[in-house]
């Protein structure tokens, strides 16, 4: 969030430098062994499956195979394939990218949308706080799950994009709600005045004064969203309101679980997805208390 | 005409309440103040807490609105200071109480200086820091320690930090607001006396405002007093403090500690005269809202709100 980069020139080199907020998050997750291994898992998560989902034809996985129904974990097929005779482990390398880029491309927007909209309300407060609050409130009381369940009815074909902006559009009130209460906070106090006598503007004050102090709160509140929406998208797709088949997630292969005959019999079909969402889920959660911690100096542990 | 001019400046803040928010009441935290500060003078505002001598402050430099009045400062109207020349706003500059919540936490003293120099003078930033440097070095910190924190620092080193982003700009008029009321007072003298010296070096004009008599007698040519909003008396330093008229301002001036304990008893007394004055008589000296009347002349410079009859 902050520059901690100043060019200080050659002759300045040899002063000492305090350490920024990087420097304790990266202290507290080291002094956290739970949650470095989270880290560690998160990122090797994404790599392989960044990385693996490149060399993958995702039309080649998505193609019902009629001879290889239901077959059992195997050299060919190393984690069987479903009722359609389909790789279930091409289907969870896709299904994964499909999750985390939705959660991660949905986190990213509310955040932008919300903060942008909680620090203008809460940094300007009275009538335009009244007013943007009210469209809030709004926003907040249309029945999210209807609304997609609608969209998802309506419109025959979309992409990962279509559909984290549909999440997005309803799911950045609570984050503008959370970056309004901060802001409204922060601008009492005297450092914005001092800005404002020293003639900075209100914009400037709102996006390089006030926004660094919501920081740790913004960082924290994402990475804890971030779970959240994974989650949801997985639960969307579980119902079925979420990708189609021909896009796998997460969430449609766990509800090939809903067949009993697969349940019982054909776990390898759904246990990995069901395994992988927790361990992301508990991965995510655990960077977030971490960083909860780093910004919180009664809770640090490093 | 004076430097700074203030005319009739009434600061009201609406009280709302009520079903649907309406404006119940006014809370009159400045009405109808006058004075005006001479160039390289330093006025005090004296008065007790939310007597508005902070509001009056921060109206000046625009951090209030300004309910009516008028403000004059080198004979321009800068009533409305948010929306006149930029160039008049780097010429007025303000110290904070509270050194702890005047400065960004997040920010390096170096970016903390720099906002006015970044705000107002293009500046390459190896003379931006340069700058800094030296303003460090004229407030007495270390000049390495542009990297730091603000949370490094004790109190009395935030409090020159925000002196020197207060003065980065050379500005004419500094507002001090309660500067030295959140230090130490080992440390208040420190900060007074550098900011005498800055005063004379820079050429500087300051309305200081204290609640403390000592510092205020320290710093000040000019002294006003303000009691709930209103000015109660005003006039030189030797005017308050030797000639005190308005009982307000007799007691404020008995209540200083006297330094030598032999005249510890007849101190005492002095205050406990003072005091029954002050309660038989201030059915004279404010009127029926408790409020101070309208000052009248006593002498040139010596202006005290006594009741009409005199």
């Amino acid at each position: 969030m902050e520059t901690n980069k100043i060019d200080i020139g050659k002759e300045g080199s040899e002063i000492v430098k305090s350490p920024s907020g990087w420097r304790i998050v990266g202290r507290e997750i080291m002094r956290d062994k739970v949650a470095l291994f989270s880290l560690i898992f998160l990122i090797a998560i994404m790599i392989i499956v960044y990385g693996t989902s490149l060399l993958l034809d995702v039309r080649e996985i998505v193609k019902v195979d009629l001879f290889s129904i239901h077959q059992p974990p195997s050299e060919e097929f190393l984690l069987g394939t479903d009722y359609g005779g389909r790789d279930v482990f091409g289907q969870l390398i896709i299904g994964t990218r499909n999750s985390l880029s939705i959660g991660i491309l949905v986190t990213l927007m509310t955040g932008a949308i919300g903060i942008i909209y909680g620090l203008v309300a809460g940094y300007f407060g009275g009538t335009v706080d009244n007013i943007m609050m009210r469209i809030l409130d709004f926003f907040q009381v249309l029945p999210f799950l209807m609304i997609v369940i609608v969209f998802v009815a309506i419109v025959p074909k979309y992409s990962i994009l279509t559909f984290s902006l549909i999440m997005t559009a309803f799911l950045w009130m609570g984050i503008a709600r959370l970056i309004r209460s901060k802001a409204l906070q922060e601008k009492e106090l005297d450092y914005v005045q001092a800005s404002k006598t020293l003639g900075t503007s209100n914009f400037k004050i709102m996006f390089t004064q006030v926004l660094p102090n919501l920081s740790s709160l913004i960082i924290v509140t994402m990475t804890l969203n971030l779970a959240a929406n994974i989650g949801l998208e997985s639960g969307l797709s579980f119902l079925g309101f979420g990708f189609p088949e021909s896009t796998p997630s997460l969430g449609t292969l766990v509800s090939y679980a809903r067949n009993p005959q697969t349940l019982e019999f054909r776990w390898w079909v759904w246990v990995p997805a069901s395994v992988l969402i927790l361990v992301l889920m508990l991965s995510i959660n655990n960077v977030g208390q971490a960083l909860k911690r780093a910004t919180d100096a009664r809770q640090r542990r490093g | 005409m004076s430097y700074l001019e203030v005319k009739d400046l009434k600061v009201h803040f609406p009280v709302k309440g009520g079903l649907f928010g309406r404006t119940l009441a006014h809370i009159k935290a400045v009405d109808g103040v006058n004075f005006s500060i001479e160039k390289g003078k330093t006025y005090g505002l004296v008065g007790e807490s939310g007597s508005g001598k902070t509001t009056t402050g921060r109206a000046i430099i625009g951090l209030n609105k300004i309910t009516s009045g008028q403000v004059f400062f080198e004979g321009q109207d800068i009533t409305n200071l948010n929306k006149a020349n930029k160039d008049i706003r780097r010429d007025i500059q303000m110290i904070f109480q509270d050194p702890y919540s005047s400065l960004n936490p997040k920010k390096r003293v170096i970016d903390i200086i720099s906002e006015p120099l970044r705000n107002y003078e293009k500046l390459t930033k190896g003379e931006e820091t340069k700058r800094v440097q030296e303003l460090l070095e004229l407030v007495g910190l270390n000049p390495e320690s542009i990297l730091k924190y603000p949370h490094e620092f004790s109190g009395g080193q935030r409090q020159r930090i925000g002196i020197a982003r207060a003065i980065a700009l050379k500005p004419k008029l500094i507002i001090a607001d309660e500067p030295v009321s959140a230090l130490d007072v080992s440390v208040q003298a420190q900060v007074l006396n550098f900011m005498k010296e800055i005063q004379k070096e820079l050429g500087l004009t300051y309305l200081f405002i204290s609640h403390d008599l000592g510092v205020i007698k320290h710093m000040c040519d000019q002294i006003g007093i303000m009691y709930k909003g209103r000015y109660v008396e005003s006039g030189t330093k030797e005017d308050i403090f030797n000639h005190p008229q308005h009982i307000y301002t007799k007691r404020l001036v008995a209540a200083i500690p006297d330094m030598n304990p032999r005249n510890r008893q007849q101190h005492l007394q002095f205050r406990q005269e003072v005091k029954n004055e002050y309660e038989q008589a201030y059915n004279q000296y404010f009127d029926d809202e408790g409020l101070a009347f309208q000052l009248q002349p006593v002498s040139d410079t010596h202006l005290v709100a006594l009741p009409e009859k005199g």
